[in-house]
């Protein structure tokens, strides 16, 4: 339902803070992608749309607090305004992971962030599981059998 | 030296790993070290090179905690730009842990690094299919990791062997499993078709799982799958109809929506059906991106007819909501949406002309750049004027946001101004242009305004980089004199400005060209041609080449006006107007470009031979320059012409090429005589015989070809020159086939015409042809009623046109194709045909026929499938290639065929005068210069 082709998160100040891509690009096209957006959108006013035209794609990005959610997806296939709401989901369920999440929480944190994306996006970005509870159980459930691990490691 | 009981570090670091004590970098460490590094990008750096070294270190220990931490530390780095593939070995032994900790992280670590390391590839696969062995509950998770890090390693071969293992996932008890099973079969589908073929109701039955999120992964995977071959999803309608009535969660009804679009594509049946369901749904919803993708649904799903104003009208008003709404989101999308809805039936949206004026003014440039391609559809007399004062003003003024203050925003200033970028910029120009002369100029009715309009862009246009803007500018202020004869006084008073305006000189020279044609087109309004010479050739130093070639027969043309139209005698001032003339083309014919070498050289002996006659002759001007001159442009008024026209014409067999003018005799005593003439009349000869050489018609031939050949390898240059060498290389000699039969007829318009019938066959054509355009162009146009105005389209136009006539062709071609389950017969028999088109076929059969074994469906997949307007792309280029090659070619039975598609183009412009002159073609007008001053030295001598 929607074809994401990247989810970077970048800092206000342009620091990147999370990138995850779904499609197969060459180091190159990666770091071109990264700088070139990350300028123009960081640029980007307030009252400005979410949605700007990059190359051949479309990217969406969202603002929340000093994090900007920086999407590429598929034009003509992907709902830009659907796109917009998985970004809010990721939102909503890192908040309720971390509690009130905050930047250094992705940072510090950043391989359960992946953990979280990788629960709700799937399969090269085309299938997101829209269940926050849903994602945050399993999270969770790993959570709790590395800890596990832990235990049994200190055990043995 | 240690002690036997003391244990040694290694064993203690060991001991206390456990315990949460490391001795290595932990990931927090590492983020704190570059947060404190942060200072300058030298410690940066050497902090992190640093920390790679000691990655490296460890990465490599035997210990596999430690080995973990390191990938951990080297993902996270990779997101500074480090390449991880390095350990690409090192994440398998993670992976490979039986900790699920240590797993997670060799996932995590493979998902960000492995791609197309087909080693590494090959290792993984028989990790994953260890590690998918689903049996006992613990494994669940570890299962649904392997799931989650198998959409990055599929692979043909692991598709088809673990293809089994997850279908017997798919009647797994727990949702989790089955869900995973479901979004990791869509990455085997995609490599290895036959599972779907031969499991398709076993993976359908899960549309009817009782976990929702099952329910929901399977559509969307058949979603996904559908988008490339929609053709076996089709049968499931009914069924996904049922869940479409029946769901209400906006997530599945969304993706559900997808689905449709692509199934209603290739089964319209489904239309009737489908179309009130969603209307019912746009109306009961309050979810913005359900009514969205409902409205996208219905149009990219086919299912808006053209004529069916109604659900237009319902989808419209809906978007006319959004577009009053606050958030620029939706202002944006719905703007998107009325193009594509524009596009189906340019009326459907021509009432909401209100709204589009005033999305052009929205505060986000992005938002008014969409609005701005559907200003071509609401455009019509009433509001032209009101649309493009909107745009204009967006050049002058600076727009600024007024933020309010109950917003939440982080910029302190409460005005922020909106910066217009260049590319926004280039597109109003060129809407501006394409909006005004669209339809040929039907929207306009006040010409002098678009005058106006038309020089305030060509200033405005200076600071603007694309300076293809200048000849499009020039071309519409040589439309405007052309084909609105009443408006040629203003128009030309306009040109005049903008060729004395130094910083237009300067900044965009590439109006000059068409300017300065103009100018001397019709330099009958200009009464002091003199000045106008003087400053035209003050200002050489900005001209270009292509420019040059214009200037020097349109300082001719000004010349010969001026001289005749004195009204006193002014035989002194016309001597010193010659001499400077005279000085100016010396200069000019040693220019390194050949055409203005060969124009000026023409001219300037022509100019030398009048100076001569005129100090001879003291009282009025020479015939020379009284009527000679004048004669060679004022044959016949000059008409907008068909772009294309002279290429429907063909060669007259009847007329000779081959006999030369001269004999050799009458040549060589032509030659003789002149040697006896006195000296100051040998200047004169010699140039005499440079130009019987030249007219020779060997000669000509030659430089005809080689025209030609320079003409291919040009090809590629300069669109603006390819279209005008084409003009001049199909040259008015060349006959239609027709005529021959209407000798009658042409002869009946000679008769009426004016000119002397001695000058024969050529002179007739080209009196003929205008009549024939007029024939040959549709009978809209001729109806029109403004006479002038009603021939001519612009170039523009004509590209538009072009990027539509290969979609007709390409569907009719696809038709053939796709029932045929292998292409190759049929591409080697399209070979046949053409050669261009065998390529582009083969390389998408080729592709699909190794990504989906069964056959039939896949060729109808590989059409269908991926991106609809790259296909088309592909379609377009490989029709240009072909247009192209055909005119290379430059057979005639070839040009047929490509006039064919120029006259479906209706891509008209009018022919220039000068082209007739070039000397390429051996024209009739070259022919009688030489006659004439044949005459002339017979005169003088």
């Amino acid at each position: 339902m929607t074809q994401l082709k990247y989810l970077i998160l970048v800092s206000r100040q342009g620091k990147i803070r999370l990138k995850k891509w779904y499609t197969a690009m060459s180091a190159g096209e990666k770091a071109k992608i990264v700088k070139n957006l990350t300028p123009t959108i960081l640029a980007r006013k307030p009252k400005m749309c979410n949605i700007i035209e990059y190359s051949d794609h479309k990217v969406v990005y969202k603002r929340y607090a000093s994090l900007f959610f920086i999407v590429g997806v598929t034009p003509d296939v992907d709902n830009e305004l659907l796109t917009l709401e998985v970004i809010h989901r990721f939102v909503e369920t890192m908040d309720t992971y971390f509690g009130n999440v905050c930047e250094l929480d992705i940072i510090f944190n950043f391989n359960k962030v992946y953990d979280i994306l990788n629960e709700m996006v799937m399969c090269d970005g085309s299938i997101a599981e829209s269940n926050k509870k849903e994602v945050l159980h399993h999270v969770t459930v790993m959570d709790t059998m590395e800890s596990n691990d832990n235990l049994e490691r200190v055990l043995s | 030296m240690t002690s036997l009981y003391a244990p040694g570090t290694e064993d203690i670091r060991q001991r206390l790993r456990p315990f949460g004590f490391f001795f290595e970098k932990s990931l927090k460490d590492l983020i704190k070290g570059i947060r404190s590094h942060n200072e300058t990008p030298e410690k940066l750096d050497q902090f992190f090179k640093q920390v790679l070294s000691e990655c490296r270190e460890e990465v490599n220990s035997p210990d596999l905690n430690s080995k973990t931490n390191a990938v951990l530390k080297l993902t996270y780095l990779e997101m500074y730009g480090f390449d991880m593939a390095w350990c690409n070995f090192h994440i398998l032994e993670v992976m490979s842990s039986n900790k699920l900790q240590q797993k997670r992280v060799g996932y995590l670590g493979a998902s960000q690094s492995f791609y197309k390391d087909s080693d590494i590839l090959m290792l993984a696969t028989n990790l994953l299919k260890k590690d998918l062995k689903y049996d006992g509950n613990n494994d669940v998770v570890k299962v649904g990791i392997a799931l989650s890090g198998l959409s990055t390693i599929i692979t043909p071969s692991l598709a088809r062997d673990i293809a089994d293992d997850l279908f017997t996932m798919l009647n797994s008890t727990r949702p989790y499993i089955r869900k995973k099973a479901i979004t990791a079969l869509f990455k085997v589908f995609l490599q290895y078709p036959e599972a779907l073929r031969d499991n398709f109701d076993k993976f359908v039955s899960k549309l009817d799982d009782d976990d929702i999120s099952v329910v929901s992964a399977a559509v969307s995977v058949i979603c996904e799958l559908s988008k490339k071959n929609p053709q076996p999803f089709i049968q499931l309608s009914p069924l996904l109809y049922e869940i479409l009535v029946s769901i209400d969660n906006n997530w599945i009804i969304i993706r559900l929506l997808k689905l449709f679009t692509n199934l209603s594509q290739v089964e319209p049946k489904l239309r009737a059906k489908l179309l009130p369901k969603i209307l019912e749904l746009m109306d009961s919803t309050v979810a913005t991106s359900v009514i969205y993708e409902s409205v996208n649904c219905i149009v990219k799903g086919n299912m808006l007819e053209e004529d069916d104003f109604e659900t237009a009208m319902t989808c419209l008003e809906r978007l006319h909501t959004f577009c009053d709404s606050q958030d620029p989101n939706l202002r944006y999308i719905s703007c998107i949406l009325f193009y594509k809805i524009g596009k189906i039936n340019t009326d459907f949206i021509s009432r909401f002309d209100q709204l589009i004026i005033r999305l052009l003014s929205d505060v986000d440039v992005s938002i008014r750049s969409k609005a701005i391609e559907l200003v071509e559809g609401i455009v019509n007399e009433d509001n032209l004027k009101p649309v493009i004062q909107t745009l204009m003003k967006q050049f002058v003024d600076e727009d600024v946001v007024i933020l309010q203050a109950g917003n939440i925003v982080y910029e302190r200033s409460k005005r922020i101004p909106i910066i217009i970028p260049e590319n926004y910029k280039i597109k109003m120009v060129k809407v501006i242009i394409s909006i005004c002369s669209a339809d040929n100029y039907s929207s306009v009715n006040d010409f002098e305004w678009y005058n106006a309009v038309i020089i305030d862009l060509a200033m405005l246009c200076q600071d603007i980089s694309d300076k293809t803007l200048g000849f499009k500018i020039g071309e519409q202020l040589r439309n405007l004199m052309i084909k609105v004869p009443s408006m040629r006084e203003v128009t030309i008073t306009n040109i005049i400005k903008l060729i004395s305006n130094e910083s237009i000189n300067r900044q965009l020279p590439t109006i000059l060209r068409e300017c300065i044609w103009c100018l001397g087109e019709f330099s009958t309004f200009v009464e002091n041609g003199d000045d106008l010479i003087k400053v035209m050739i003050g200002n050489t130093s900005y001209y270009s080449h292509s420019v040059q070639e214009v200037l020097i027969l349109a300082l001719l043309k000004i010349f010969s006006n001026w001289c005749n139209n004195a009204q006193e005698d002014k035989g002194i001032e016309v001597e010193l107007m010659l001499k400077e003339l005279v000085k100016f083309f010396e200069n000019l014919s040693f220019s390194s470009t050949f055409e203005v070498q060969e124009r000026s050289v023409e001219v300037l002996e022509f100019l030398k031979l009048s100076l001569e006659a005129l100090e001879e002759d003291s009282d009025g001007l020479p015939m020379l320059l009284s009527e000679v001159l004048p004669s060679f442009f004022n044959v016949y008024e000059l008409a907008p012409i068909a772009r294309g026209t002279q290429s429907k014409l063909e060669i007259d067999e009847d007329i000779d090429l081959e006999t030369p003018f001269l004999t050799k005799e009458e040549y060589d005593e032509l030659l003789d005589d002149q040697k006896s003439d006195s000296m100051s009349d040998l200047i004169s000869d010699i140039s005499m015989a440079e130009q019987a050489e030249q007219a020779d018609p060997e000669y000509i031939d030659y430089s005809d070809t080689s025209y030609e050949e320079k003409e291919k390898l040009n090809d590629h240059d300069n669109p603006f020159e390819i279209e005008r060498k084409k003009e001049r290389m199909t040259n008015p000699y060349y006959l239609d086939e027709e005529d021959e039969g209407n000798a009658q007829k042409s002869k009946d318009l000679l008769g009426l015409s004016e000119d002397d019938s001695s000058k024969g066959k050529p002179e007739t054509i080209r009196l003929n042809r205008p009549d024939n355009d007029l024939k040959s162009l549709s009978l809209s146009t001729v109806g029109n009623g403004k006479e002038k105005k009603s021939k001519k389209k612009k170039k523009k136009k004509r590209v538009q046109v072009l990027s539509d006539q290969p979609v007709v062709e390409i569907t009719s071609k696809k038709k053939d194709v796709s029932p045929k389950p292998h292409g190759n017969e049929i591409s080697t028999k399209y070979s046949k045909i053409d050669k261009i088109d065998l390529k582009m076929r083969s390389k998408l059969e080729s592709f699909d026929f190794s990504n989906f074994g069964t056959s039939s469906i896949q060729v109808k997949e590989s059409q269908q499938g991926g991106d609809l307007k790259e296909d088309d792309d592909l379609e377009l280029n490989r029709l240009e290639a072909k247009l192209n090659a055909q005119i290379n070619k430059n057979d005639f039975n070839d040009a047929e065929e490509v006039i064919v598609i120029k006259k479906k183009k209706k891509g008209k412009k009018p022919k220039s005068k000068i082209k007739q002159k070039s000397k390429q073609e051996n024209s009739p007008e070259s022919n009688e210069l030489l006659r004439d001053r044949n005459q002339n030295g017979l005169e003088t001598s």
